[in-house]
């Protein structure tokens, strides 16, 4: 009888040791391969085909949903009929799993040659990491250089040299209803003096000038954004989002004066912190508040009959000697640095960014194209506003949370938040994202 | 020998899952302590820092606020739904009419699903639409309700009230079972030596439902901890209404 259990004993424990062995090598695998190789198709069986004859590129994107997938994989095949010496194996991923993913791609020893990512900080990272190609002699070759206006090119470029291919973007701006604009007879404001003016204007009236939701704060961050680029240019905004310039900078404390007297004056939506950006949406759809600082995707929230009735107007220029930035979130592409087809690589990325397929994206996707050769005539009206409003830039900032790193970010909105509920309390709160900075940015 | 092999036998059963236990529970938890000692971004090899990330922690002040605000949790959490729930169960263990009525209906909350308990609470607290502040204002007492949701000093409260409203309840249905498992005899007793029911409460009642107190007490301290999932919704909540 114990004879027997001790038998049982030792085959449970075998059986165990066995389950444990079928694991190791597993885990070991998966961290090589990184977990979202079930969502890369592919084709095994073209690649050993024309292993010997085509030169293979290596293509990975993040354009998981229906459409822009399609797009993508048409593109692709666009590209392989006009170069048939080129074979690109083109992987897609879900677009937060290749969040996750491309930091893994990019320590791999034979990374992906040409990869989709964000513009801005999170380029930057990689940039400064060694791990992002300089591709300037393609932007050179390509006549990206005239052809892209100069807020893209800023964009690309760190230190002299471009690295990265801005391809689709969105516009932030403010948005107004026409209609009460033309009750009150106001007109856009150019200035901040005709801002406020108009924000008077409107709240004497019994509107609320500014509609804004701060449930998750980021709609805040795009006011710091705005008013530091225009109180102290688009050049310090990014250094100081890059953690080259601190936050107890006099500078910076200046922002948060703009900023105190819209609060002070009571014209941002009364409780916006109850509401997020949507929800704050209600009353400008309503027509109760007339102004909301927004992306474009705004206009994809209006109903019908009330979309002819927004228009939008550039961030009023506070300093006029400043350059002009507007936040513009920008998608594009970027070659691994130690890409191991860097010719075949370049030769995609110029097709990329070629008017040809930056039409096609449009008229497939709606999307806005970099490259000032596509014919502007297939846009909307709105479109073509938005547009010229990036021409008009000196540099295309990508917004507070995108163009610095994740944790700064986190307190920074954090401050916002602190601010608006207490603006007396700012001098501390720049203090306290002053340590900040300095234990993210320089370790200390 | 064997004696010793029915000493060993438990021992050899309880490897696998002492084994189990160690590999995935305990092994962990020290290695994420190392991982704490660390600066590490997921991919390249950890880095040994010393205690540098908890000194950071301490010097966090969202660090303070958070602690502080789980300790008014903690404390208005296990106090007052104690003494509310004991309160009702003292009322409702009597035979008045209606009573089973009345503990369906404070029990209820328990019933919902926590996330559906934070969208009722958060439409409530909507600042213009919500049920409370268009009720102050229909009532003329104030002519703009606060925002229950939005303002920094009382969202914290806002919430802990749908946690007590969810936890009174509770409370009393386990007071309720306790009270029945006191022998009446003892209060007639004392009531016969001349008790008031105020003597009584405190020298005979509340000792015996000392076992409760502690169930009670003990949930209450767990459940504080699942904090997190209430204040969530309840702010997302009005999100829903978009839907």
């Amino acid at each position: 009888m114990n004879q027997k259990t001790f038998r049982i004993a030792i085959g449970l424990l075998l059986i165990l040791a066995m389950a444990l062995g079928a694991c190791t090598p597993e885990t070991i695998t998966v961290v090589e391969t990184v977990e979202v190789e079930k969502e890369v198709e592919v084709p095994v069986e073209k690649e050993v085909e024309v292993l010997v004859a085509k030169d293979v590129l290596i293509y990975n994107s993040m354009h998981g949903d229906p459409d822009p997938r399609a797009a993508d994989e048409e593109i692709v095949k666009m590209f392989m009929e006009a170069n048939p010496d080129i074979e690109v194996v083109h992987s897609i991923v879900a677009h937060e799993d290749f969040k996750q993913a491309i930091r893994a791609y990019l320590t791999a020893s034979t990374p992906p040659d040409v990869m989709t990512w964000f513009a801005g900080n999170r380029a930057r990272f990689f940039i400064d990491n060694g791990q992002i190609m300089d591709i300037s002699d393609v932007w050179e070759s390509e006549g990206w250089n005239e052809s892209y206006p100069k807020g893209f090119q800023a964009l690309s470029t760190v230190d002299g040299k471009q690295y990265f291919l801005p391809t689709s973007w969105y516009w932030w701006a403010v948005y107004y209803r026409v209609s009460i604009f033309e009750e009150l007879g106001l007109e856009p404001p150019e200035t901040w003096e005709e801002f406020l003016a108009v924000n008077e204007t409107l709240k004497e009236n019994g509107y609320t000038p500014l509609a804004i939701g701060t449930k998750y704060r980021w709609t805040a961050a795009a006011w710091f954004d705005y008013l530091n680029m225009r109180i102290n240019g688009p050049e310090f905004h990014i250094n100081l989002m890059l953690g080259k310039e601190s936050y107890d900078d006099p500078r910076v404390a200046k922002v948060f004066e703009y900023w105190r007297v819209l609060l002070d004056n009571g014209y941002f939506l009364e409780d916006a912190a109850a509401y997020s950006w949507s929800e704050a949406l209600e009353p400008f759809i309503a027509g109760e508040a007339a102004m909301y600082l927004m992306g474009d995707f705004i206009r994809d929230s209006l109903p019908d009959e009330i979309e002819s009735d927004v228009d939008f107007f550039r961030f009023p220029i506070i300093d006029p000697s400043m350059p002009i930035g507007e936040d513009a979130p920008t998608d594009g592409y970027f070659i691994a640095a130690n890409a191991t087809n860097v010719e075949a690589a370049k030769k995609f990325l110029a097709y990329l960014g070629s008017v040809e397929v930056q039409t096609y994206n449009a008229e497939k996707l709606g999307r806005l194209p970099t490259n000032s050769g596509v014919d502007r005539s297939m846009f909307t009206e709105t479109q073509q506003k938005g547009m010229a409003l990036i021409d008009g830039a000196d540099f295309v900032a990508q917004f507070y949370d995108r163009d610095t790193t994740p944790e700064m970010a986190d307190e920074g909105m954090n401050a916002f938040m602190a601010f608006w509920d207490d603006p007396d309390s700012i001098d501390v709160l720049l203090a306290d994202l002053e340590l900040a900075r300095k234990e993210i940015f320089e370790g200390e | 020998m064997a004696s010793i092999r029915r000493n060993i036998v438990p021992y050899l059963f309880l490897i696998i899952p002492v084994l189990i236990y160690l590999v995935w529970v305990i092994g962990p938890m020290f290695y994420t302590f190392y991982l704490s000692l660390t600066n590490w971004d997921g991919l390249t090899t950890p880095s040994f820092i010393g205690f540098r990330n908890y000194e950071r922690l301490f010097r966090d002040k969202v660090f303070f606020i958070s602690l502080v605000n789980n300790l008014k949790w903690l404390i208005s959490f296990i106090t007052i739904p104690v003494v509310l729930g004991l309160g009702l169960a003292m009322a409702l263990n009597k035979a008045i009419p209606g009573e089973k009525i009345f503990k369906m209906n404070f029990y209820m909350p328990m019933v919902l699903a926590m996330v559906v308990s934070g969208i009722i609470w958060g439409w409530m607290y909507h600042p213009k639409g919500g049920l409370i502040n268009t009720a102050l204002v229909a009532s003329g007492l104030v002519e703009k309700g606060p925002g229950w949701l939005s303002d920094r000093d009382i969202v914290l409260w806002s919430i802990i009230i749908v946690a007590i409203w969810r936890q009174v309840g509770y409370v009393m249905v386990l007071y309720l079972a306790g009270l029945k498992s006191i022998n009446p005899q003892l209060l007639e007793a004392a009531t016969v030596d001349g008790a008031n029911s105020w003597q009584s409460f405190w020298r005979i009642l509340l000792p015996l439902l000392t076992p409760v107190t502690i169930i009670v007490l003990v949930i209450s301290v767990i459940d504080s901890l699942r904090a997190f999932d209430l204040s969530t919704i309840t702010r997302w909540a009005t999100e829903l209404l978009l839907l």
